[in-house]
């Protein structure tokens, strides 16, 4: 009941499909955070300093091909048949994923050569897990329906970070149309596991006539690992203050970076694209890694029928069992030091401005020539991608962005991919004197009842932020 | 100022738990998740010639051939709670020319008899080998009684054997197993 629990928890809470979509925050100017999702974003900011702790909340979980109702809903239908048919139905490229993100320090200001520097730290832990199909249906049926059937263990596929990021990054309007941003990363790694790339087939096969065995039960092309990085030694003393030395750059360190860069194509028109997380961690220490490889064929027991005196013993057949089991299938602990590319996030946007000029009096913005002027409404649309163990994941954004007065400032957004076809997210901004408050929620459409979400996604957020005038 | 956030902070969480809600569902109902996995699983097997039938160096027969081997999961408790039936497949083949009987008792970790099966071989020639097979069914209370074995001792009795004796006699056997798994309080 416990892990079933969890799994609803998982979905319920919170998050984005694409559990690092920040598709509301992508070009929201008016929020500091945006320079983190396009660092090449434009900015009116002079300074901001986020409230430690408080400058931005990330949290999201999504299951894709899955919903908490799907499986709990009061229907009146029998829930085994409805888990039946979710276990067929789901693909070995649907996933259970959780993502979290939370600011520690963030702030910037505009140096006297117009650059916007900007810098601080957040904490991350991201989770993906994907469904194991044929696993799933081995265990839920079992083999005899499955004869000559190759069960895939490859399917096998997850990750788990817990990390620190501490960046610093640097925006510059390099001519009136074009807008440019480089963030530089370090990645101090806290706990770290994967297992992918599994490869490897169980298959139950009827054995030929004159074959000792009924069946054969056979692994093939086993070449399963896991690899794991400040795991091993966690049961060693206290976990609070290893953790904090690991975060403060005592983990296995990486680096990376992010560019980005808005185009003003017209007055109204701009094109904008990001690439997030270039970059990988080097884990070198406290590493511990399991592998197994080989070809196996159950042969299962056979009596030698010895001839004993009384009471002598036989031979231990099962025991022999095992043990060739775990020599033919060997699983290999190494403590090698691993590289992992962090997964890489492409952001691009193309916007169109419309209705009452913002910056300046009139129709005519003399001190803006060439640029692309600040409008009170904009439409667009964006496209997210982020690399994952089994390809890219995508998703595309249709939004509508207001400044509805002068400290508040609304964007709407529909986001389709492949799972969702209903995701209506909503954030504001609003800034009282040099107050900054932001929020972002997504799939609002499901915020009605949660359980038939596969996945919501909520930021927010508090800076302190001073404008260009 | 960082106090001060607490407010908005539990405010904004009020609020998104307030519009948020889960409903139209019956967490209940996940006790009721049941899975029905048919395993096949091989069993044991053996290939004895006729001549083991008969001690050449003493000069006398061995009427019964015996050997045990553990089956160490049967008794687990997992399989305990969740095997609803299990059904014995075993294929004799046979090219000695002797009927044979052949019991399988299964003993308990203190070697008590907990279950036993038994048939009987037809006999065969070393030019016509004939094939017996025998399946048992296991299920309702006799479930416990199998479950409650780690052991199994397979007893092959001939009723004569000489040093002219030729042939042998050879078993494969699997078993499926029916379970049923549920949550258990």
């Amino acid at each position: 009941m416990k892990h079933v629990l969890f799994l609803v928890m998982a979905i319920s809470l919170s998050g984005t499909l694409y559990s690092q979509n920040k598709q509301i925050l992508y070009g929201f100017e008016e929020i500091p955070q945006s320079l983190l999702v396009n660092p090449g974003g434009k900015t009116q900011l002079q300074k901001h300093f986020g409230i430690p702790l408080f400058s931005q909340i990330h949290i999201n979980a999504g299951a894709s091909g899955i919903s908490t109702y799907d499986i709990f809903g009061a229907t009146g239908e029998d829930i085994t048949a409805k888990v039946d048919a979710k276990i067929f139905e789901m693909q070995d490229t649907d996933f259970f994923s959780v993502t979290q993100q939370l600011e520690i320090l963030n702030f910037g200001w505009r140096t006297q050569s117009d650059f916007y520097l900007s810098g601080g730290i957040y904490q991350e832990f991201d989770f993906i897990f994907y469904y194991p199909r044929d696993l799933a249906i081995l265990g839920w049926e079992g083999n005899r329906d499955y004869l000559d059937y190759e069960f895939d263990l490859g399917q096998l596929s997850t990750t788990g970070d817990l990390l620190t990021v501490y960046h610093f990054g640097v925006n510059k309007e390099l001519t009136k149309k074009l807008t440019v941003g480089l963030r530089a990363k370090v990645y101090s790694s806290m706990l770290s596991y994967r297992s992918v790339n599994n490869k490897g087939v169980f298959v139950t096969s009827i054995a030929e006539d004159d074959d000792e065995n009924v069946y054969e039960h056979r692994l093939e092309g086993i070449d399963m690992s896991v690899e794991t990085s400040g795991i091993a030694d966690l049961d060693e003393g206290p976990i609070g203050g290893k953790l904090l030395g690991r975060a403060l750059f005592g983990g296995n360190l990486g680096v990376g970076v992010d560019v980005g860069a808005t185009y003003d194509i017209t007055d109204r028109l701009s094109l904008s694209a990001s690439a997030l997380d270039i970059g990988a961690i080097f884990h070198t220490k406290n590493t511990e890694n399991y592998t197994a490889q080989g070809d196996y064929t159950l042969d299962g027991i056979e009596l030698l029928f010895p001839p004993l005196s009384a009471g002598g013993d036989t031979f231990p057949y099962y025991d022999d069992l095992e043990d060739e089991i775990l020599e033919e299938v060997a699983v290999d602990t190494t403590t090698t030091s691993y590289t992992q590319m962090r997964p890489v996030k492409v952001n691009g946007g193309l916007q169109y401005r419309f209705g009452r000029i913002l910056a300046g009096t009139g129709v005519c913005d003399c001190r803006n020539m060439g640029r692309g002027s600040e409008r009170e409404q904009a439409i667009g649309l964006q496209f997210f991608s982020m690399a994952r163990p089994k390809g890219w994941q995508m998703a595309g954004t249709f939004y509508y962005y207001r400044r509805i007065f002068d400290f508040l400032t609304a964007k709407a957004t529909y986001t389709y991919d492949a799972y969702e076809t209903s995701n209506v997210g909503v954030g504001v901004s609003t800034t009282f004197k040099k107050f900054n408050f932001y929020l972002a929620l997504d799939n609002l459409l499901r915020y009605g009842n949660l359980a038939k979400a596969k996945s919501v996604s909520l930021q927010f957020g508090f800076n302190i932020k001073v404008d260009t005038e | 100022m960082k106090t001060n956030l607490w407010i908005p902070t539990v405010l904004l969480t009020v609020f998104v738990v307030a519009i948020s809600c889960v409903k139209d569902t019956d967490f209940e109902q996940a006790s009721d998740i049941t899975a029905r996995p048919v395993v096949e699983l091989n069993l044991i097997h053996f290939d004895v010639a006729a001549g083991d039938f008969y001690d050449e160096t003493t000069g006398t027969s061995r009427l019964t051939l015996s050997d045990t081997t553990e089956i160490r999961f049967l008794d687990d408790s997992g399989l305990q709670e969740s095997l609803l039936r299990a059904e014995f497949f075993f294929e004799f083949t046979n090219s000695i020319p002797r009927n044979f009987d052949v019991t399988f008792q299964f003993l308990s970790e203190a070697l008590d008899t907990t279950y036993t099966a038994q048939t009987f071989v037809n006999e065969g020639t070393t030019t016509v080998p004939v094939i017996t097979t025998f399946e048992e069914i296991v299920e309702g209370t006799e479930i416990l009684d199998l479950t409650s074995a780690d052991r199994v001792v397979v007893n092959v009795t001939i009723p004569e054997a000489n040093a002219e004796l030729e042939g042998a006699l050879r078993l494969k056997s699997k078993t499926t197993y029916f379970l049923e798994i549920t949550e258990r309080e």
